[in-house]
C-alpha cells in the first residue's frame, strides 16, 4: 500500500469518503447540508514534505554540523519564564483501529504506540506527580476506558498491559472517545488543566452524530486536545486542535510523526506542563489557588506500628505534618485529616518549568580569541584552537558555512538580549565550539550546553559566581 | 566492553574558611585533606581503572581542584593515568605510558605511586591557590554547593559522554529522545557518584538549583553520598533519600578516614552485596519562598508551586500571581 507516497494518499482519500459516507448514513440527516465542503475538508495533505525541508534543511553541512545543530536546535526554546498548569488532569487517548496495524512505524503503529505509551506514563508522573492521568482506547467504532483517572503509575503500566495481547480492530469513532474524554474531566478542580492527548492512526473517523457539537461542547468545558497523527494530516483533526486551543499555533497541538523517534519526541513533548492563562483568558480553564499541602518527615519506628492508609504494620513511613499519621507512601493524602502530603522532591521537579534556564550564546572566533578561557568551565575539557585555515574556508566553505558565519557576526553587533532572541530562529551552531551564559560570561561545550539545558536546568557558571547569589540570578534573569 | 566497570568518584570538598576555622580544635583542614588523600588512593587502589574528581565549594564559588586545566594538558594526564578504559575508545594515538602523561609531575619520590602523588600535587596546589584567591568580603557562611553539584554533574556527563561506545552525539541524541531511561544516559561501564563532605549549613537560598540537581541525580541515577562533618542541612539530607545515597553525620569527626573508608568507599554495584548506613529519619521540608524559611505545611500555589509559610504573604502572592502574566519574572 505504501509503495508510492501519491498512490497511497489517492487509495486513503478513497476509503476515507467511503467511510464517511456509511457514517453519515448511520448518522442523523442534518449532516448531508455540509456534504460538498465537508468533502473538501477532509482531504489528506502531505504535510511530510515541508516538514522534511523546513525543520531539518541542514542536509548539505556536515554531519558533525548536522547533529550540533540537532541537538542546538532541540535546546533553542522560549524561555521566558511562564505559568504553567502543574497539576494536571490529562487523558490519554489511544486509537486501537485497524489503521494502527500498518507497519510503517516499526514494529507496528499499534506495537510502537503500545510502548512510548508506557514510557510515556512514567514520564509523565516523574515530570507531574502531582497530576492524574487516564488512558481511553477507541477501536469498533466505540470508545473504551483503558485506565481511568488515577495518579498511580503502576496501575496505568499494568492496565496497558492487557492491550499487547490485543489486535487493533474496526474504525475508531473521535467523537465517542472525545465525548468519554469530556465525562472523565467533567469533575477535575478548576485550578487543574484539563487535557486530552490524541494518538490517531486513521484518516476516519466513524461517529454517531455530529462531531462539530462535541468540539463546541470541549470548548465550553475548557478542554484542550492535543493531538499526534501517524499518518497524515486530517482536516477534523486540525479543526478540532485549533478550536480548542484558540492561542496556540496550529504547530504546536496538532503534528503528523515522521518517523519513530520524531513520534517519541511529539508524545514526550506532551510531558511538559502546558502554559496557562494568558492575561486576555480569564475565563480559560485554569484558576490559581492556593493549596495546602504538608511536607511530613519520614520516620522508622523501632517496632511496626500500623499505618493509617492500609492498616498494615510498618515500620518505615511519614508522619502527616498536621495530625502525625502515618503513611506509606506519598505523594497521597492524609486519610485523617485530608492534608495533601507530599515531597518537597515532588514539586521540586517541576520548577524548571517555572524558572527556565536561559538560552546561550553562540561565541564567535572573534570573541573566542580575546578570552582567557582555554577550557569548558563545565567539564574541563579544553576547547578546540582556531584554525589558521578559518578565513579561507569561510569563504569557500558553502552556503551553510556562510550563513553560519553570518549569524554570529549579527549577533556580536546586537545587544545581548536582543541576539538572545534573533538566535532562535538560526540553527545556532556556535563555530568557535563555545557557548555563552549571558549571566555570567562563562563558556561551556555543546555537551555541557545541552546537559545544562536539558537535565540539570543550572547554569553551572552562574551557580558558582564569585558574590552573586544563585536565587537572585535566577529570579531577576529577565 | 571488556573493560572492567570504572567507578568516577566526585568528591565535592565543602572549603568554607569559616566553618573549617571552628572545626580546627577537633579536625583541621590539612588533616581532612591528609585523610581525605589516603581515601582517594584507596578509591584508585581498587580498580585501575577508577577515576576520580575533586570540586571545592567555596563561599561563593565552586572550582575544579582536581583535575585542573594547566599547560600540559591534565585533563589528557588523567585519563592516562589512571584509566585504560578511555584510550581504548579514543583509539591507539592515545596510548601513552602513564609516565608520559604525567611527566611533569613525576620527580622527587621514588618511592611514591606516580598517580597517587599526581593528584596530591594538583590538590595541595590547587586548595592553596583557593586560600589565596580568596578576599576578605567573600568570608560568607555559605557555601556554594548547587554550583559545585552543577559542575560535578557536567563533568561526570562529559566523562559517560566520552566513555560511551557510540559517538557523543549519539548519546546526547538519545538522553534527549529517552530521559526517563537511565541505560541510555550513563553507559553500564561508568559508575559515577557524587560525595559531598559538608561543614556547613544555611542553604535555603539555594533551594531551587539544589533541587534541580537532586532531581538530575535521580534521573541518572548518580548516588549523592553525604559526609556531613559539621553543620545541618535539610537538602543533603533529602539529596542523599532521593538518590539513594549514603548520609552520615559523624559523631566524632576526628575519626574521618575510618567513616569514609567503611562509609563511603564501596560503589554503587558493591554497596548491594553490603548494608549501608542508613539515615534514621529525614526531614523533607520545603523552602518557603517569601522568607526562604524551612516549613512542613505550606500553600502551595496550583500555578507556580511556590510554597508559603503565612497567610499574609499568601494574600501578597496571590495578588501578584492575578496580576500579572509572569509572576516570577
Ligand atoms: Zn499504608
Ligand atoms: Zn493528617
Ligand atoms: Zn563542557
Ligand atoms: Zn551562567
Amino acid at each position: 500500500m505504501a509503495e508510492s507516497d501519491d498512490e497511497y494518499v489517492q487509495d486513503i482519500s478513497d476509503d476515507e469518503v467511503e467511510a464517511h459516507q456509511v457514517t453519515r448514513s448511520a448518522g442523523t440527516g442534518s449532516r448531508a447540508t455540509g456534504q460538498g465542503s465537508r468533502g473538501a475538508g477532509w482531504e489528506v495533505t502531505r504535510t511530510w514534505e515541508n516538514v522534511v525541508e523546513g525543520a531539518d534543511g541542514t542536509i548539505s553541512s556536515t554531519v558533525e554540523g548536522l547533529l550540533e545543530a540537532g541537538k542546538r536546535k532541540r535546546l533553542l526554546k522560549d524561555t521566558t519564564p511562564l505559568q504553567r498548569g502543574i497539576i494536571r488532569h490529562l487523558l490519554l487517548v489511544l486509537d486501537l483501529s485497524t489503521a494502527m496495524s500498518e507497519k510503517d512505524l516499526r514494529p507496528s503503529r499499534y506495537l510502537l504506540t503500545l510502548r512510548y505509551t508506557t514510557a510515556f506514563i512514567a514520564e509523565f508522573f516523574e515530570q507531574n506527580p502531582i497530576s492524574q492521568l487516564g488512558i481511553i482506547g477507541t477501536r469498533d467504532g466505540l470508545a473504551l476506558t483503558i485506565s481511568p483517572l488515577s495518579g498511580n503509575p503502576n496501575d496505568h503500566i499494568s492496565n496497558m498491559q492487557k492491550l499487547f495481547e490485543q489486535e487493533p480492530k474496526g474504525q475508531p469513532s473521535l467523537q465517542n472517545a472525545l465525548d468519554m474524554a469530556r465525562a472523565a474531566l467533567f469533575h477535575a478542580p478548576a485550578h487543574t488543566t484539563r487535557e486530552v492527548l490524541v494518538l490517531f492512526g486513521s484518516l476516519l473517523s466513524s461517529d454517531p452524530d455530529d462531531i462539530h457539537a462535541t468540539i463546541s461542547a470541549l470548548v465550553s468545558s475548557h478542554i484542550t486536545v492535543t493531538i499526534i497523527g501517524l499518518a497524515a494530516q486530517v482536516a477534523i483533526c486540525l479543526t478540532l486542535a485549533t478550536r480548542t486551543n484558540p492561542l496556540l499555533p496550529p504547530s504546536q497541538t496538532y503534528n503528523v510523526a515522521l518517523n519513530e523517534a520524531h513520534y517519541r519526541d511529539l508524545l514526550m513533548r506532551a510531558t511538559t506542563p502546558p502554559t496557562t492563562s494568558h492575561s486576555t483568558t480569564e475565563d480559560s480553564g485554569v484558576k490559581s489557588s492556593l493549596l495546602m499541602m504538608g511536607f511530613p518527615s519520614r520516620i522508622v519506628d523501632p517496632s511496626p506500628t500500623l499505618c493509617a492508609c492500609h492498616s498494615r504494620p510498618t515500620r518505615g513511613g511519614y508522619l502527616c505534618s498536621r495530625c502525625s499519621s502515618k503513611v506509606c507512601s506519598l505523594p497521597t493524602q492524609c486519610p485523617a485529616c485530608g492534608l495533601t502530603l507530599i515531597l518537597s522532591t515532588h514539586l521540586a521537579r517541576s520548577y524548571h518549568h517555572l524558572f527556565p534556564l536561559r538560552n546561550w550564546r553562540e561565541v564567535s572566533w572573534a570573541r573566542a580569541s580575546v578570552s582567557s578561557q582555554k577550557v569548558c568551565f563545565g567539564c574541563q575539557a579544553p576547547f578546540p584552537e582556531r584554525p589558521a585555515s578559518l578565513r579561507r574556508q569561510s569563504i569557500s566553505g558553502g552556503q551553510n558555512h556562510d550563513r553560519m558565519s553570518l549569524a554570529t557576526s549579527e549577533s556580536q553587533l546586537h545587544p545581548p538580549k536582543a541576539a538572545h532572541i534573533s538566535n532562535a530562529n538560526k540553527d545556532g551552531v556556535s563555530e568557535s565550539g563555545r557557548y555563552e551564559c549571558e549571566n555570567c560570561r562563562r563558556f561551556f561545550c555543546i555537551d555541557c550546553d545541552v546537559f545544562a539545558h536539558e537535565v540539570v536546568h543550572n547554569c553551572p557558571g552562574c551557580q558558582s559566581r564569585e558574590g552573586v547569589l544563585s536565587f537572585q540570578t535566577r529570579k531577576g534573569g529577565e | 566492553m571488556n573493560a572492567p566497570p570504572l567507578s568516577l568518584l566526585t568528591i565535592i570538598l565543602d572549603t568554607n574558611p569559616h566553618a573549617w576555622a571552628l572545626l580546627t580544635p577537633t579536625l583541621p583542614l590539612s588533616a581532612a585533606i591528609a585523610n581525605l588523600l589516603v581515601f582517594i588512593n584507596a578509591h584508585l587502589a581498587f580498580n585501575n581503572s577508577n577515576k576520580v574528581a575533586i570540586i571545592a565549594s567555596h563561599t561563593q564559588r565552586a572550582e575544579f581542584l582536581y583535575p585542573v586545566p594547566s599547560q600540559d594538558d591534565s585533563l589528557q594526564a588523567n585519563g592516562s593515568a589512571h584509566n585504560g578504559a578511555q584510550n581504548d575508545l579514543d583509539g591507539d594515538a592515545k596510548m601513552v605510558d602513564s609516565d608520559e602523561g604525567s611527566g611533569t609531575a613525576a620527580g622527587d619520590d621514588a618511592n611514591h605511586y606516580r598517580p597517587f602523588r599526581h593528584i596530591q600535587t594538583i590538590l595541595l596546589s590547587a586548595i592553596s591557590k583557593l586560600y589565596k584567591t580568596t578576599s576578605s568580603e567573600s568570608l560568607t557562611p555559605t557555601t556554594s554547593i548547587a554550583g559545585a553539584l552543577t559542575l560535578a554533574l557536567t563533568y561526570i556527563n562529559k566523562q559517560s559522554i566520552a566513555l560511551s561506545t557510540t559517538t557523543s552525539s549519539k548519546t546526547n541524541a538519545d538522553t534527549f529522545v529517552a530521559p526517563s531511561d537511565p541505560n541510555l544516559i550513563q553507559p553500564a561501564t561508568l559508575n559515577p557518584r557524587i560525595l559531598i563532605l559538608s561543614v556547613s549549613g544555611d542553604l535555603a537560598h539555594q533551594y531551587i538549583p539544589i533541587m534541580n540537581t537532586i532531581f538530575a541525580c535521580q534521573r541518572l541515577t548518580i548516588p549523592i553520598d553525604i559526609c556531613k562533618i559539621a553543620g545541618d542541612s535539610v537538602f543533603l539530607q533529602q539529596a542523599s533519600d532521593a538518590t539513594h545515597g549514603t548520609y552520615i553525620a559523624l559523631t566524632h569527626p576526628r575519626g574521618l578516614l575510618q567513616y569514609l573508608m567503611l562509609g563511603f568507599l564501596p560503589d554503587q554495584s558493591s554497596r548491594k552485596y553490603l548494608v549501608p548506613p542508613t539515615a534514621v529519619g529525614v526531614d523533607f521540608r520545603a523552602a518557603c519562598f517569601c522568607h526562604r524559611k524551612v516549613v512542613d505545611v505550606g500553600f502551595v500555589c496550583s500555578i507556580c508551586l511556590s510554597s508559603k509559610s503565612g497567610l499574609s504573604t499568601v494574600l501578597c502572592w496571590n495578588y501578584s500571581v492575578r496580576r500579572r502574566k509572569a509572576p516570577h519574572v
